[in-house]
């Protein structure tokens, strides 16, 4: 049992830093608007099917992929931020619940019609890579370098660009911005389109390692919720951390267990972390 | 034409009306104040003229140009720049990040580093504190960062909201002083207190607000030694 568990502690940890890039982009338009994106899957979903489209259609490489499904992720979300969100981000959450939830259903239903719910999968292979007594796909270990290149890029323009300290000032106090000269609106639009991004490129990163559909989306949306309430709603580098918590309960959950019990015991740590520290283990919003 | 002109403005929040009527003027390099208790309308019409209200009636005009209906981020490009009351600071960043976001605009930006230079030479206390996040700042501290904020932005004109309320008068005063130290270097202040005895101190010319209109204007040695002004503002 021993030598599973080595494997699988680095399988979970592989898969962990992806399913943090999962939850980033939700509790980053969380942290500065406060509007829970319940489009957030589909949105992963449509990553999933850029890359996969891209590649089985046009041969370009899944990596290479990801920057052509970066730049759609952006666009699509500053649409959708002016379409479903602008209008809505002051009134009472219920209203943005309804009208990001709205937008879910479209991009399901339209994505049904389209691509119907039939599996698929990107038939690229990376080859397997050995570290010691560990084998793994050199596809999980890739996606788990692009997941931390990602996260660090983005901590780096939060912290180091102008355009990136104009979101934090926005997030922090949107009149005070707007008074410093700080057009808030299009700095929202920008940071809503960097969620979606961020969602569309784990989704992308997702399609490497595992085949999907278009519904694959709801099931990593309830993931990020997990991964966003251990890490702290609001918290991008949390979410790195609860990313990691959940993937090494999947990793070495089914060497003990049936791994029917994975789901069942993330949820029992969501109710649990919700019930007994509800701001995250590593805070709310930095 | 003045370089800020406030003309017959009306405004107020909802039904409820709180400016009946305001005319107002400021001049180039003048330290202006208005003062009124509190309910007179003076932070109505501070946010009608930076842009966070728009005017029910009548216009704003500043370096000639109409203004009434332009959004803060607009009128703070063109120099028209608020030191918020209640300090309203990016409470999550440090010293330096605000003074940062302070040069936002497109005007101030060549000269950051100066002007970082500048303030950190009116308030020392900010260059020890740079890297600190700026919540965590005493209440005097913060409002000197408001107004280096403020600098940063290379104001046409500074304005600077109720910026002694909460503060031990040791440190009001040390903020008085700096502001009659920028005034001296040029500097077009607008300051809004509720310290009328020291507003009417440091400025050139002062409104008197209540009641939504203005009540008085003059300079500011006139309205100081206005006998109505003494006993209503003044307890004299």
């Amino acid at each position: 049992m021993l030598d599973m568990l080595l494997p699988s502690i680095v399988d979970g940890l592989l898969i962990g830093v992806v399913y943090g890039l999962v939850a980033m982009g939700l509790t980053l338009i969380f942290g500065i608007m406060n509007v829970i994106n319940l489009a957030h899957g589909p949105i992963i979903a449509l990553g999933m099917f850029g890359v996969y489209l891209l590649f089985t259609n046009t041969g370009v490489n899944p990596y290479l992929g990801l920057l052509i499904v970066a730049g759609g992720g952006l666009i699509f979300g500053v649409i959708m931020y002016f379409v479903a969100v602008h209008r809505v981000l002051n009134a009472p959450h219920l209203a943005s619940l309804l009208s990001t939830f709205a937008v879910n259903m479209i991009i399901i239903g339209a994505g049904t019609v389209v691509f119907s719910t039939n599996f698929r999968n990107v038939d690229f292979s990376l080859g397997a890579v050995t570290f010691g007594p560990v084998t793994t796909t050199g596809a999980r270990v890739a996606a788990a370098v692009v997941a931390l290149l990602v996260t660090a890029a983005l901590y780096l323009f939060l912290r180091r660009t102008r355009l990136g300290k104009n979101i934090r000032a926005v997030a922090n106090n949107r009149k005070s911005a707007e008074l410093m000269g700080i057009p808030s609106s299009r700095v929202l639009a920008i940071s809503f389109g960097i969620g979606a991004m961020l969602a569309a490129v784990s989704g992308g990163l997702l399609a490497t390692i595992q085949p999907f559909t278009i519904l694959s989306g709801g099931v990593y949306e309830l993931k990020s919720f997990v991964i966003v309430v251990l890490g702290g709603l609001g918290n991008p580098v949390g979410a790195l951390a609860g990313g990691l918590i959940l993937g090494l309960i999947e990793g070495i959950v089914p060497v003990f267990m049936k791994t029917t019990w994975v789901p069942v015991l993330e949820f029992a740590l969501f109710v649990l972390i919700l019930l007994v520290r509800p701001q995250g283990l590593f805070g709310a919003r930095q | 034409m003045a370089l800020l002109e406030v003309h017959d403005i009306t405004s107020g929040y909802g039904e409820l009306q709180i400016l009946w009527g305001i005319d107002f003027a400021m001049e180039q390099g003048q330290l202006t104040t208005l003062v009124g208790s509190n309910g007179a309308g003076k932070t109505t019409l501070l946010r009608t003229i930076v842009g966070q209200l728009k005017p029910w009636q009548g216009k704003v005009f500043f370096q000639g140009q109409d203004v009434s209906r332009l959004p803060p981020y607009t009128k703070a490009e063109m120099g028209l720049i608020m030191a918020p009351e209640g300090r309203q600071l990016f409470t999550d960043m440090s010293v330096l990040e605000n003074l940062e976001m302070g040069a936002t605009p497109r005007r101030a930006r060549p000269r950051q580093a100066q002007n970082i230079e500048r303030v950190f030479a009116l308030f020392p206390r900010l260059k020890e504190r740079m890297h600190q996040r700026a919540g965590t700042m005493s209440g005097g501290e913060q409002q000197m960062l408001a107004v280096a904020r403020g600098i940063m932005s290379e104001p046409v004109i500074l304005i600077v909201d109720e910026m002694s309320l909460g503060l031990a008068p040791v440190l009001a005063l040390d903020l008085f002083q700096a502001l009659r130290r920028l005034r001296k270097e040029g500097y077009t202040i607008l300051l809004v207190e509720q310290n009328v005895r020291m507003a009417l101190k440091v400025s050139d010319y002062a409104y008197v607000l209540a009641k939504g209109k203005v009540d008085r204007s003059g300079p500011s040695r006139q309205v100081e030694n206005d006998q109505e002004v003494r006993r209503a503002y003044l307890g004299i």
